[in-house]
């Protein structure tokens, strides 16, 4: 079992308070905890951070605990004020509902003020009475909480909910891309790259790009869910901005989605790298893909689609994945058809051929395109997603007569 | 002494793919000491470059000037690839079918772009034998190899550069693994290197 990633989680949660705690102790008492004591994860982690929190004389985090005894903690707040172990008193407007994930929740959604907006979760145990999305409500004595590392308004059998006479519109402000915290947030950005779909209940993921920078977002199916088009710009209310392995992502199922007319320059991500290429990794050449609506996924050599199973009206394409070496760094590049149609000089048409009338077939394609690529000085432009380079154009680097005078200056020195 | 899977060193972060160093033959032959970074049995393995700098993998252009296919059970090919400084000897064996097979289909001379792991050996003689393990040869042209040697003597130079300013571990381990090598000299082997490119 690995424990790194709940260390992560603690240490920077308690980061974010401005301690260092020390990640490999987090993750060592975690899995003594666990392995040597059989204690159920989620536990060891509380646990774990109660203990840190003594240490660092931090008021304890979670449900009820001692944020109820220090008494009068239910001043009346802001959402945005609102801390995780706090119990609060809001006035907001519902702005979303979305449906429980499981029988213990009556309802869930997103509530937002003037100064910004939290996810709330009602429990089933609580009677409270039903809240309609558009309305505003007066909640006494609700808990602010954590959970996934995002802060959660819980409704419990304690709270008072009141519907209150508020017309007042709500205009949050969009954040820039970069500055986005887990939890509700807003952007004004352009949908800049649809990626496939790696799972059958997404309906739609991808890239947005703001002025700041770019973030992955991903659409869940839902009756009513619609797809966004890829280039247009967007506002985008209430996302929910999740955190995992240190990466955020918007979730858009409970957003207020509007598309504008404008134009936005993204910025950020595009990037170029020069270097020898120092593999070409299977996968590479000419590939089938499936040909379900909005599937796109690479087959298998037997056509097998992971989730459309098997599909014999495939359709060909070309990549190159490999990786692109500089002599410091190595970056991992993938490389799109037509660009590997200029690089290798093989078309797709010629890639089929080769690929039908060869004994070797598709590997054969492969073969030609390693020989054509590997080993050579290429720079190639493209943006950085994830950690790997794609590539939409590449040029072959010349041999230039300054660079050559100018190493041999600072090599020095006269000819011996 | 316990086996547990968690006992198990792991790696931090995301992979990261160790990057191919350009080294001229004259540098790489004087290699004496290769070194493990961990006690894992699959840690990598490093050669340390006299002019400081820990390699486990090197990408070089030269001439393949001969090849020769040995053994009859683990049958291997050796070859030797010709830069502006000396010779590279590469191998590919039966643990490489890949690159075995692209070096079976090369024939010399040609040049080459090989991609592979250094490797020392003591030979029963007492001296020093440093081989390329090839994970991937192909044929280029000559503008890439007239690339290589460009690059490969930015990349010594930025070595002995940094060499004689703040030493780095591997500096320090340099220092005392090859007390009688003058880096500087590596300067002169990338001068002469470049003088040997015709304009």
């Amino acid at each position: 079992m690995d424990y790194s990633e709940a260390a992560n989680r603690i240490s920077r949660k308690f980061a974010q308070g401005g301690q260092t705690p020390d990640v490999t102790k987090i993750e060592g008492k975690l899995k003594r905890l666990v392995d040597e004591f059989g204690v159920q994860p989620s536990e060891a982690e509380r646990s774990v951070i109660s203990e840190l929190a003594k240490e660092y004389n931090l008021p304890a985090a979670g449900p009820g605990g001692s944020a109820a005894g220090k008494g009068g903690g239910t001043e009346e707040k802001k959402i945005a004020e609102g801390v995780p172990g706090e119990w609060v008193t809001i006035e907001g407007k519902i702005v979303a509902l979305s449906a429980p994930a499981s029988a213990s929740i009556a309802q869930s959604g997103i509530i937002a003020d003037d100064s910004g907006a939290i996810r709330f979760v009602v429990w089933a145990k609580s009677n409270a009475p039903a809240m309609a999305e558009g309305s505003w409500y007066r909640i006494e004595s609700a808990v602010v909480d954590e959970y996934k590392g995002v802060a959660n308004l819980k409704i419990h059998s304690g709270t008072t909910i009141k519907e209150i006479a508020e017309d007042r519109s709500l205009i949050p402000t969009p954040s820039p891309i970069k500055d986005l915290r887990p939890g509700i947030g807003g952007v004004r950005a352009k949908f800049i790259q649809e990626w496939e779909a790696n799972h059958e209940r997404m309906l739609q993921s991808g890239l947005l790009g703001d002025e700041t920078g770019t973030i992955k977002f991903v659409i869940w199916k839902e009756p009513g869910k619609e797809r966004l088009v890829p280039g247009a710009v967007y506002n985008i209310f209430y996302a929910q901005v999740d955190e995992f392995n240190g990466r955020l992502s918007l979730n858009l199922n409970a957003a207020t989605i509007l598309q504008e007319e404008g134009e936005i320059a993204v910025s950020g991500g595009e990037t170029s790298f020069t270097g020898a290429i120092v593999h070409i990794a299977p996968g590479s050449g000419i590939i089938k893909r499936c040909p379900v609506e909005g599937c796109n996924r690479a087959l298998s050599r037997q056509n097998y689609c992971p989730v459309h199973e098997i599909q014999p009206k495939f359709v060909y394409d070309l990549r190159i994945k490999g990786w692109l070496d500089d002599g410091e760094k190595t970056h991992n590049i993938l490389i799109q058809r037509d660009v590997v149609e200029a690089l290798t000089g093989i078309s797709l048409e010629k890639a089929q051929e080769i690929a039908e009338n060869n004994p070797l077939g598709m590997d054969e394609v492969f073969l030609q395109m390693r020989d054509a690529v590997l080993g050579r000085y290429i720079t190639c432009h493209g943006r950085e997603i994830d950690g790997r380079l794609l590539v939409n154009k590449c040029e072959k680097v010349a041999f230039s007569t300054g660079d050559h005078t100018a190493l041999l200056n600072r090599a020095g020195g006269a000819p011996s | 002494m316990s086996t547990n899977a968690r006992d198990m060193p792991r790696r931090e972060g995301a992979f990261e793919r160790e990057p191919a160093r350009r080294v001229f033959a004259a540098e790489l032959r004087e290699c004496r000491y290769q070194f493990k970074d961990g006690e894992d049995e699959k840690s990598p393995t490093f050669a340390l470059l006299p002019s400081g700098q820990r390699s486990n993998r090197i990408y070089l252009v030269g001439t393949l000037t001969e090849k020769t296919r040995q053994g009859e059970q683990n049958m291997f090919y050796r070859g030797r690839v010709v830069d502006p400084t000396g010779t590279f000897f590469v191998m590919a064996g039966s643990y490489q079918p890949e690159a075995m097979q692209q070096l079976a289909k090369i024939e010399p001379p040609q040049f080459v772009a090989v991609i592979g792991k250094p490797n020392l050996y003591q030979k029963p003689d007492g001296s020093w034998l440093v081989s390329v393990r090839v994970e991937s040869i192909t044929v280029v042209d000559k503008d890439t190899r007239d690339l290589w040697v460009l690059d490969a003597a930015k990349h010594t130079l930025d070595r002995v550069d940094a060499f004689a300013k703040e030493p780095t571990p591997d500096i320090l381990k340099t220092k005392e693994q090859y007390p009688t090598i003058d880096p500087s000299l590596f300067r002169k082997i990338a001068y002469d290197a470049l003088a040997q490119i015709k304009m």
